[in-house]
């Protein structure tokens, strides 16, 4: 490998993001249901449960739209990232990513372009959600640079929910099968407290949803809004995500090598 | 009645009507993936929706003291609900794949058209019903309001199945391909959650209180919970009636217009 080697990759995966962001931004209808459904969400909880917020084990909060914000997040980028995944397994299916096998490209950079698009998605997701919200009486409490530790778990949790939409996509190059993925995320999103505090909840609902990272990962962000900007938040809104990430992008890389070597 | 008092064209609807409701009992046997997610979706919704919402009974003065009571007829409506929209994506693949094309060419009364594949909506909805309801007990649901309540719900799923069902004809006739499936899907959906679907009226406040309050769906989840939420009263069920029959007229006729519109092309 010459020294040029890693710069070459940098760049080839640089381009494979700008592509994964391009198809985005030019389809717009791929986009749209995990922008909408999550704030729609969010304007019904908040109507809905307004006065839910005063019930025992529930965390001191202005209004039940800061504490629906960490929800909402969390909903829209993972929703947005099995798109990430069914778009690589489309591209399996059309053959490009065949023709990307046949150039002298990266194969990390393959993988890692689609994860980073769907990081830098996830991010604009989470500025999205907050900045439009504000007008609405949303306050974060942790301040800019809670919004920013926001921001980064935003991205952080794309790449780690496309890694195993990435996975699932390599291992089975039909956009179909990823798509099917998706009753599991919603499934997984409802056994946590993206909805409501698990204090609240009781029975085996809670022992699940005290079991599901996705309940930590949605109590650091949400803490980041509704308390402030402390350590602990930080840690669960950053570890929880770069924890499943390493997990999913482990899976992604066996997968992608699966296929390779069947080329 | 002897059949001898129908006109030919009467006994061939109603053959017809028969013979187009079995064609969709055997698909739901021979096809369960378009039946499934039917079933699944109402009874996860009844798990999910009760245990992360658990803690709202404990509002003052809410209806119950079981978050499954607030929810199951809820999640059955859902059902009942998609189940009658199912009905729109099975006439768009026969147009998609030619043989709804082979139907209009053949003597089928038009009405039969309709009327076939309603009645198997129907008896797809009575098995949603029924098996979510067992599940719904299963996890603590208690039925408060006796047998009539519980009618209450079977009215309401079927009630709301016609009226989803119309609404899916309508738009799979004008639309003729999965586009269509999509405004089905949405439109039910938020119409369904602008409702008192997750709280009750006096809970809720803001913007969403004042198009629950006139939302029809908001009339046919209370019939549909009378028989979770104490005794049944007239003043809980008549609206939701009401609103059934006026929602099956419209959207039933939307469906027939339609359909004469298919025709015309």
């Amino acid at each position: 490998m010459t020294a040029a080697a890693p710069a070459v990759a940098l760049r080839q995966t640089a381009a494979m993001s700008k592509r994964s962001i391009l198809a985005l931004v030019r389809q717009p209808a791929l986009v749209v249901p995990s922008i909408v459904f999550p704030l729609f969400f969010a304007a019904l909880g908040t109507s809905s449960f307004g006065r839910a917020t005063g019930l025992p084990g529930f965390p001191k909060v202005d209004s039940f739209l800061d504490f629906s914000l960490a929800g909402t997040i969390v909903q829209g980028v993972l929703f947005g990232s099995v798109q990430s995944g069914s778009a690589l397994a489309t591209d399996i299916e059309n053959g490009f990513f065949y023709r990307l096998l046949a150039s002298p490209t990266s194969r990390l950079g393959i993988l890692v372009g689609r994860l980073m698009g769907a990081a830098a998605y996830g991010a604009a997701q989470t500025a999205f959600f907050t900045v439009l919200l504000i007008p609405f009486g949303l306050h974060v409490k942790g301040g800019v640079a809670g919004a920013v530790v926001m921001l980064v778990s935003g991205g952080l949790t794309a790449i780690a929910i496309a890694g195993f939409m990435a996975a699932m996509a390599l291992r089975t190059g039909s956009s179909e099968a990823v798509q099917g993925i998706f009753p599991l995320v919603f499934i997984a999103l409802f056994f946590s407290s993206a909805f409501f505090p698990r204090q609240t909840m009781s029975g085996a609902y809670r022992h699940i949803a005290n079991a599901n990272p996705i309940s930590y990962l949605i109590e650091g962000l949400r803490d980041l809004c509704i308390t402030g900007f402390t350590a602990s938040a930080c840690a669960k809104a950053l570890l929880v995500p770069i924890g499943i990430m390493v997990i999913s992008f482990s899976l992604a890389l066996r997968s992608l090598a699966k296929r390779v070597a069947a080329q | 009645m002897s059949t001898s008092h129908f006109s030919p064209t009467h006994l061939s609807a109603v053959r017809s009507s028969r013979a187009l409701s079995a064609r969709g009992m055997r698909n739901m046997r021979r096809l369960p993936s378009t039946f499934i997610p039917t079933l699944a979706m109402p009874i996860f919704q009844a798990i999910a929706f009760s245990g992360t919402f658990f803690a709202i009974t404990k509002l003052p003065g809410f209806p119950t003291d079981r978050s499954i009571n607030w929810y199951l007829p809820l999640a059955v409506i859902m059902g009942s609900a998609f189940a009658g929209v199912g009905l729109g994506f099975t006439t768009i693949r026969d147009i998609e794949t030619g043989f709804f094309d082979r139907l209009r060419m053949s003597p089928t009364p038009r009405s039969a058209l309709i009327l076939g594949p309603l009645i198997m909506t129907w008896v797809r909805t009575v098995i949603v019903v029924t098996m979510v309801v067992i599940v719904g007990f299963g996890f603590g649901a208690r039925l408060t309001g006796g047998v009539i309540g519980l009618l209450c719900l079977y009215v309401a799923s079927i009630g709301l199945a016609t009226v989803s069902a119309g609404w899916g004809l309508g738009i799979a006739y004008r639309f003729r391909d999965m586009r269509g499936a999509a405004i089905m899907q949405l439109t039910l959906f938020v119409v369904m959650f602008l409702s008192s679907a997750q709280t009750p009226l006096y809970v809720m406040t803001g913007w969403l209180h004042s198009v629950a309050r006139v939302n029809p769906a908001t009339n046919v989840l209370r019939l549909s919970r009378q028989g979770f939420l104490g005794e049944v009263t007239w003043n809980g069920v008549w609206g939701g009636l009401l609103a059934l029959v006026g929602g099956s007229i419209l959207t039933l006729t939307f469906a027939y217009r339609g359909l004469r519109g298919l025709e015309r092309d």
